[in-house]
């Protein structure tokens, strides 16, 4: 090979190769214009492209703009247009029920009811064609909130028991024991589903035993509720039934000649169900009556207090709550003050008057109300500034339940009551049986605390108090005494324990999920009683349950021991 | 054709002849591009022909020889340059099907105007293969050498029957029997 390396190479070989050469380099060129052209064609295309992806982004966003504007416009007109509405119509029914309550002419007494129905069925038909038009606009929304379906139960019957006027009706209510009691959701939004079925069942027969029950099985984490209204009413024909939960249809028959409602009550009833996760449907027979029934999955709120929930009084128990309470209205509208004013005094209560929110909060001191009611849209300082300034200048436990009333109906308005601390939103109009039971819930759900706070105790606290968190342990001592905190305190002690059992047990297993199921719970239960510390290690090992070694897992669940150890020592003592 | 067919030739006959021979035939088949060829160029078929002629008169080797050495030569090219089509192929019969199904798809993205032969292929059980050739261009003994040496590159041993197509002159067929 070296040799050839060395050999001159022939001229003509020379020349070939060089020919070769220009060929391939000529190639090359008109190849790279070829490159060159199709390259400057792209970037034309692709200019284009763009220009035409902005005009249509901008043609797009023009589009969305508008539409967003017209659908913000639409849920300002229907939140004006239920003020507008409702406030008048509260007058009306208010002014009706206070002629009614002054009248001793029979005659007139019956001129009055038939005019208190007539207001309260186009109340009934204002609500559901706002709710509809809110489900329509996609406002609606739900919240998730501790639900006490008992308390809820009773109190829709109660409502339903005062207002109804037929004798031969008589109500009851079931309530299986695997119901749990208290769950999480929308407790308005059930309230409203099951006033409807009731409400129907009531419309629908006349005679007869109307009952609620409820029962829950195992479902997923949590439970499916199932609840059932059933009546010995009318029934329904098997070919109506299928339009039943039909937007603006209803059933015709001799009952209800004179056509009541919008038709809309089980299309917004099947809405909600199906908005909160549920099925909603019916059984019936024609002639019979008929079951209207609901399921919810629901989780179960592992509460150990179900005094945060309002209470719900009997019928009975109501006017001697009620009697002698002081309460402060706030309210601007002329003929609201006088009406409520007047329900107030019906009450038995002790009302004082402030005509706007910054009048309110002058007149407000501790101890001197024992609850407030507050409209929301008044002139000079709304109800919920005031509300705000009243918690802003006083603590917690020196003020009594605040109540907003408003006719407003948009959910921003519960968010926002929320937000400034009000407990609970009441919607007007609101009739005269509506204000006493929410005045009595609130009074009945605040009372052991808030009295008491009125005049502190100073018999002896229990001592595991301290190793509670502070708020905790204030808001325990309000609501219990030493022996009930005590009790509870081993109960959940008793669990812990058998919590921290299982969890290494899980751990030897490997079986790292059920360690952090337990985990949770012990974590859950520990900080709902303020154990601060034995929370954040039992969080721990939920999180980290399949990366911890042996001797990490160790240290942290020998903590977990300790603090229970702790506790218990202090629960003994 | 692709002027890399005929750059490798070239050095095929190099190897085997020497440049002295090379240039000498390159000279004599008097072709209208000087005999100066790239490998990235297109040429006519003919040249290919006539270079054959030519080595074939200086070696004494048959046209049909030198063509069937330069199938087994190309055959070693293709492995070396573009190993990648070799990739997942089992044994010849695997190999021969690619030719239509993936080394020309491929060649086509590249030159999109290239004229191919076409090669169908059928399966007879596990040891016998048919091929047909289909292309106006008289290389089917270099077609036959390819096929000898993909054999030949999978260990195989085969029998190889060719017969041309009735009316079409375009065409011929392999039969493929393999015998180990």
């Amino acid at each position: 090979m070296s040799d050839d390396a060395e050999k001159p190479v022939s001229r003509s070989r020379f020349e070939r190769e060089k020919r070769a050469r220009q060929e391939a380099e000529a190639l090359l060129e008109s190849k790279s214009r070829e490159l060159f052209l199709a390259n400057e064609e792209l970037l034309s295309h692709q200019n284009s492209l763009e220009e035409i992806v902005e005009d249509r982004t901008a043609k797009l966003q023009a589009a969305l703009e508008k539409a967003q504007a017209a659908s913000e416009m639409r849920s300002r007109f229907l939140a004006t247009m239920s003020h507008e509405i409702r406030t008048p119509l509260g007058g009306l029914i208010g002014m009706i029920n206070l002629l009614r309550m002054e009248e001793d002419d029979s005659r007139k007494i019956e001129l009055l009811d038939y005019a208190t129905a007539s207001g309260t069925a186009l109340k009934r038909i204002v609500n559901d064609v706002l709710d509809f038009s809110k489900m329509e606009a996609g406002a609606f929304q739900f919240h998730k909130e501790a639900v006490d379906i008992r308390a809820l139960t009773a109190s829709v019957l109660a409502m339903a028991i005062a207002n109804s006027t037929k004798d031969g009706l008589t109500f009851r209510q079931s309530i299986s024991d695997t119901v749990p009691n208290l769950f999480s959701g929308d407790a308005t939004r059930i309230r409203q589903v099951l006033s409807n079925l009731i409400s129907n069942a009531t419309r629908y027969s006349s005679e007869g035993l109307i009952e609620v029950r409820a029962t829950a099985e195992h479902f997923d984490n949590g439970s499916l509720l199932r609840v059932e209204v059933e009546d010995q009413g009318v029934g329904i024909a098997p070919d109506e039934k299928q339009h039943l939960f039909k937007d603006f249809s209803q059933v015709q028959n001799k009952l209800t000649a004179a056509a009541q409602g919008t038709g809309l009550g089980l299309a917004i009833s099947k809405r909600i169900i199906e908005g909160c996760g549920g099925t909603i449907g019916v059984e019936s027979r024609f002639g019979k009556g008929s079951v209207f029934w609901f399921e919810l999955p629901v989780e179960i709120v592992t509460g150990t207090s179900v005094e945060e929930l309002p209470q719900i009084p009997e019928i009975k128990d109501i006017e001697a709550l009620l009697k002698g309470a002081k309460v402060l209205l706030a309210e601007d509208n002329k003929i609201n003050q006088k009406l409520i004013m007047t329900f107030l005094d019906r009450m038995g209560l002790d009302a004082d008057l402030a005509e706007n929110g910054r009048i309110a909060v002058e007149k407000f001191e501790p101890g001197k109300y024992d609850i407030i009611l507050m409209d929301v849209a008044m002139p000079e300082m709304d109800g919920l500034q005031a509300t705000r300034a009243i918690r802003d200048t006083w603590a917690a436990d020196q003020i009594p339940p605040i109540l907003a009333l408003t006719a407003h109906v948009m959910e921003t308005i519960e968010d926002e009551s929320r937000s400034v601390g009000i407990d609970r939103v009441l919607n007007k109009p609101i009739g005269f049986q509506d204000l006493r039971m929410g005045i009595a819930e609130a009074l009945r759900g605040r009372n052991r605390s808030y009295r008491r706070t009125a005049k502190p105790r100073d018999e002896e606290q229990a001592t595991v108090l301290k190793l509670m968190s502070k708020d905790i342990a204030e808001g325990l001592v309000l609501a219990m005494d030493a022996r009930e905190i005590n009790a509870l305190v081993s109960d959940f002690l008793d669990d812990g324990t058998r919590l921290l059992r299982a969890i290494r047990t899980g751990w030897k297993k490997k079986d790292f999920e059920t360690v952090s199921a337990d985990a949770h719970s012990l974590k859950g239960a520990s900080g709902l009683l303020g154990f601060k510390d034995l929370s954040e290690c039992a969080s721990i090992v939920e999180d980290n349950a399949d990366v911890l070694d042996a001797e990490d897992f160790a240290e942290v669940t020998d903590i977990i021991a300790d603090q229970i150890k702790m506790i218990r020592s202090e629960v003994a003592s | 054709m692709k002027g890399v067919v005929f750059v490798e030739l070239l050095s095929m006959a190099e190897s085997a002849f020497g440049e002295a021979t090379v240039d000498n035939v390159l000279d004599e088949a008097d072709l209208d591009n000087g005999g100066a060829f790239t490998a990235v160029g297109n040429y006519p078929c003919d040249h290919l022909i006539k270079l054959v002629e030519g080595f074939s008169e200086k070696s004494g080797a048959s046209p049909e020889a030198l063509q069937q050495k330069f199938g087994f030569w190309m055959l070693d090219f293709f492995e070396k340059g573009y190993s990648d089509f070799f990739v997942g192929k089992e044994n010849s019969f695997d190999m021969l099907e690619a030719i239509d199904t993936e080394i020309h798809v491929e060649v086509l993205k590249l030159y999109p105007e290239a004229e191919l032969p076409s090669f169908t292929t059928e399966r007879f059980g596990d040891s016998q293969f048919e091929m047909v050739y289909s292309s106006p261009r008289p290389l089917v003994e270099f077609c036959q050498g390819l096929i000898e040496a993909c054999i030949e590159r999978f260990k195989e041993t085969a029998t190889i029957e060719r017969t041309a197509v009735p009316n079409q002159p375009n065409n011929t067929r392999f039969l493929i029997t393999l015998t180990s």
